[in-house]
């Protein structure tokens, strides 16, 4: 699978222009990821456990500004373009952080399920990612140092799952894999529903509007400039929503 | 108007869905729980439907759904949609992509408030009532300020309808409230829309960095002012309105600005290139930056003026998002002819939660005025219990002594240079950090900002840190006008430094020579007030450095939890929670995680 997207990914990332912009949106995604992170250590009862979290969110926090630096440096090779586009961005996400979870709402065990099944997907597409970069060596080593932090949180976070919930790990992981599948599958159902609302409101706005819009636009131009003058009466009637 | 009498009555008013969500609770008249959303749920500027916020307001008086006697959201939905879709239907055709995102926004949520707080809170429709979106911002400056009879302004990006609004309130010997408010502008004629357009313009996040411009302001020339008259014009009869053309946020969801403003003004700023002032680039944004905020403060003094002579008052009660511009705020005071200027410790959408509530209480239901106690501090309270705790976990030692010790020796730690992060009681309702969730320094040298920049807050050099002094020794220190402690007692005015003082309060003196003073009265914060003076016998000075207790890009720390993490994070070298104290000691207690995994 990977070697049959790897054209599609080299496609993403060979534009510099949007290869910043990316770097910059991860740059986005590992801040807040740490933001999660330490909430999650705010929250835990478990002072072992809040050391590891703080430790990852530190982490976190230094890819979010080897991302930055990385993604600034390239835009200063760039000209500006102010009709500079985000199409096509979807297709090589960065890491989702908690992004999904709301780390409130989650017990220890359940959370660092998350986590693992979370780092490990970032690990491998950061992994394809840099194997797609050989024409931009500095990206590349960015990949490649964040790389092996992601590695480490899949193990820290393993390790961390079976001191807390002792033989429970498969189990655990199955359940954070099905919740994945179920939130992505909202999201695109989400995204569907956006899309077929957007069309029929659209198609609205050019059938049903625009005799309204006329009498609006009518109606506009008899307003006179500056103040208003409230009605002594009306406002203090707390009943209606109108 | 209904009138209840003397039954206590137990009112909660609800902020949400548009920025910074709140919920405040009001018994008998007397307000006496209020936090933003945002503060519990830890995502900065969170504009959900509170209900962290109302549990906690609920929890902390004994009370459920069913106790409340009326809930009260602080604007009118319906009014809301139907200015939305009035605004797309007039800027037919050039609405069309707005269009669809504005309708899926408000009829997926917004426009069902009753059935939401319903469904949420399980209380019956009935309980539910309205307050204009203007009259809540009215109800939150007047019905909390200590005075009996004032004219008022609001102003705000925009309500329903309305982006500003001037009026007039009293409250009667015989007990009776009354709050009018005389006339309106509209939108899309909005004092908040122009100056978030060049918030947006210069890079910055909008409702949340307009400070910042207000900062960088102070590094410009306002050599644009014509400029920026030409995007904003006054109009016969003393009010303004602005040239559509240039702007874009009335028909387009992507930009608040058009190309017709990118010709006038140049090339706006990138939000991800940092401003470098010795370029010419970085002084031309912070020259249209200062232009900007000229032209702001000329429009609102006008008005405030012209307030002021019609109606003969000398008391002015500011409301809204504008009323957090503290250099707007000092203007008006000295040359509006008002005497006295109050703005709430949240002037913004969260003080509506309390306005409506007010609002209801003493307007609607016809309950007699009550002094509303004049402090910031409605919040959740620390507990120096759980730093003790926290800090036993992680084998740092927490030092617990008498109050007196503890003051003195912390004063001690700060004139030797320590940052402190300081906790104590309810935290603050609004976005000022009074002295409950604070970060405390030295004040004297240029390196201590730079090191609270680099180090804890890591944000930009060209904002400024704020100073906290005793009300008695302000006009040492700072220029204060008459009417200026009333306004510096929540943080909302910026006052000139004097100048035999500024080498020695560096760090809290903008490149202006002003500063964002705290005028700190004993009665509102004891604890912190005898840290001043402690401090002064020390340094010869009982100012501080006074900075919110967060992170970039985090909410104010709310509990010792939040405290304790943004302690671990940054470079503050020293947290207290009440009578707890815990040191940092360097970095030994730091977890590599390649040592664990």
């Amino acid at each position: 699978m990977a070697s049959l997207l790897r054209p599609l990914y080299w496609a993403v990332w060979v534009s510099p222009r949007r290869r910043a912009r990316k770097l910059l949106q991860f740059a986005q995604v590992e801040a807040d990821g740490s933001r999660d992170l330490v909430r999650a250590a705010e929250l835990t009862s478990d002072a072992a456990l809040r050391r590891r979290l703080f430790a990852h969110a530190r982490d976190e926090t230094r890819h979010a500004a080897l991302f930055r630096a990385r993604g600034l440096a390239l835009r200063t090779t760039l000209p500006k373009d102010p009709s500079e586009n985000s199409f096509a961005d979807w297709i090589a996400p960065g890491e989702r952080g908690l992004d999904d979870v709301f780390v409130e709402d989650e017990d220890d065990s359940a959370l660092l399920a998350f986590i693992h099944l979370s780092e490990t997907a970032a690990a491998r597409d950061f992994a394809l990612y840099s194997s797609v970069l050989g024409h931009d060596p500095p990206t590349r080593a960015v990949f490649n140092r964040i790389l092996r932090d992601e590695e480490s949180h899949m193990r820290y976070s393993l390790a961390e799952l079976d001191r807390i919930a002792p033989g429970r790990r498969r189990i655990l992981l199955w359940k954070a894999r099905l919740r994945r599948i179920w939130k992505a599958y909202l999201r695109l159902a989400m995204a569907l529903a956006g899309m077929i609302a957007a069309v029929l409101l659209t198609l609205q706005y050019f059938i049903l509007l625009p005799p309204f819009a006329l009498l609006a636009k009518r109606a506009a131009r008899r307003e006179r400039p500056g103040w208003t003058v409230i009605p002594a009466t009306g406002h203090d009637d707390l009943d209606r929503q109108y | 108007m209904i009138s209840i009498g003397n039954i206590e009555m137990k009112i909660l008013g609800i902020s949400a869905h548009y920025h910074d969500s709140a919920a405040a609770l009001v018994i008998d008249g007397i307000p006496v729980a209020a936090v933003q959303q945002e503060r519990l749920s830890r995502r900065k500027n969170d504009a959900s439907f509170p209900l962290a916020a109302i549990e906690w307001c609920l929890e902390q008086n004994g009370l459920e759904p069913d106790d409340l006697d009326a809930i009260v959201f602080y604007e009118r939905p319906s009014l809301k949609f139907d200015r939305i879709l009035t605004s797309a239907l007039r800027s037919f055709p050039q609405s069309w992509r707005a269009f669809p995102k504005a309708m899926k926004n408000m009829l997926g949520e917004k426009l069902w408030v009753r059935g939401i707080i319903s469904s949420q809170l399980g209380v019956p429709g009935r309980k539910i009532l309205f307050a204009e979106h203007h009259l809540s911002h009215a109800a939150a400056a007047f019905l909390t300020a200590p005075c009996r009879h004032a004219a008022i302004l609001t102003a705000d990006g925009v309500g329903e309808w309305a982006t500003l609004t001037v009026g007039e309130g009293v409250k009667r010997s015989d007990g009776s409230t009354k709050i009018r408010l005389l006339r309106e502008l509209r939108f899309p004629h909005s004092l908040g829309l122009f100056y978030s357009t060049f918030t947006a313009y210069l890079g910055f996040a909008v409702n949340e960095g307009e400070y910042k411009v207000m900062g960088l302001a102070a590094y410009g020339t306002p050599n644009r002012v014509d400029d920026v008259r030409r995007v904003i014009r006054r109009t016969a009869d003393g009010a303004f309105e602005l040239e559509l053309g240039y702007f874009d946020f009335h028909s387009s969801v992507e930009s608040s600005f058009s190309q017709r403003f990118v010709d006038l003004f140049g090339p706006p700023r990138s939000p991800y290139e940092p401003i470098d002032l010795t370029s010419s680039e970085g002084r031309r944004f912070a020259d249209i930056a200062a232009s900007a905020q000229r032209v702001l403060e000329d429009i609102l003094v006008d008005i405030t003026r012209t307030l002021q002579q019609e109606t003969g008052l000398t008391d002015l009660c500011l409301g809204g998002g504008v009323a957090l511009n503290g250099v707007a705020n000092m203007r008006i005071l000295t040359e509006s002819g008002f005497e006295r200027l109050f703005v709430p410790p949240a002037p913004g959408d969260a003080g509506c939660a309390l306005g409506a509530a007010l609002f209801a209480d003493r307007i609607h239901f016809g309950r007699p005025d009550r002094d509303v106690p004049d402090h910031p501090f409605w919040g959740p309270a620390v507990d120096p219990d759980a730093l003790a705790r926290l800090a036993q976990e992680d084998g740092l030692g927490a030092e617990r002594t008498d109050d007196d010790r503890l003051i003195e020796e912390v004063a001690d730690d700060l004139a030797r240079g320590l940052i402190v992060g300081w906790m104590d009681g309810a935290l603050e309702f609004g976005p000022r950090a009074l002295g409950h969730r604070s970060i405390l320094a030295a004040p004297h040298d240029a390196a201590m900002r730079d090191r609270l920049n680099r180090d804890i807050k890591y944000r930009e050099e060209f904002r400024p840190f704020a100073p906290v002094v005793p009300v008695e020794h302000a006009d040492r220190y700072f220029e204060m006008p008459s009417g200026g402690a009333r306004l510096a007692r929540f943080m909302s005015g910026v006052f000139p430094v004097r100048a035999e003082w500024r080498d020695r309060l560096a760090a809290v003196t903008h490149v202006d020579g002003t500063a964002r003073v705290q005028l700190l009265d004993a009665a509102m914060e004891p604890r912190l007030y005898k840290l001043l003076e402690a401090y002064g016998r020390r340094s010869g000075m009982p100012v501080l450095l006074n900075t919110s207790f967060n992170l970039a890009g985090e909410p104010i720390v709310n509990s010792v939890a939040e405290g304790y993490s943004t302690f671990r994070r940054c470079g503050i070298d020293l947290l207290v929670a009440g009578d707890c104290r815990v040191r940092k000691r360097g970095q030994t207690q730091e977890t590599r995680l390649e040592d664990v995994a």
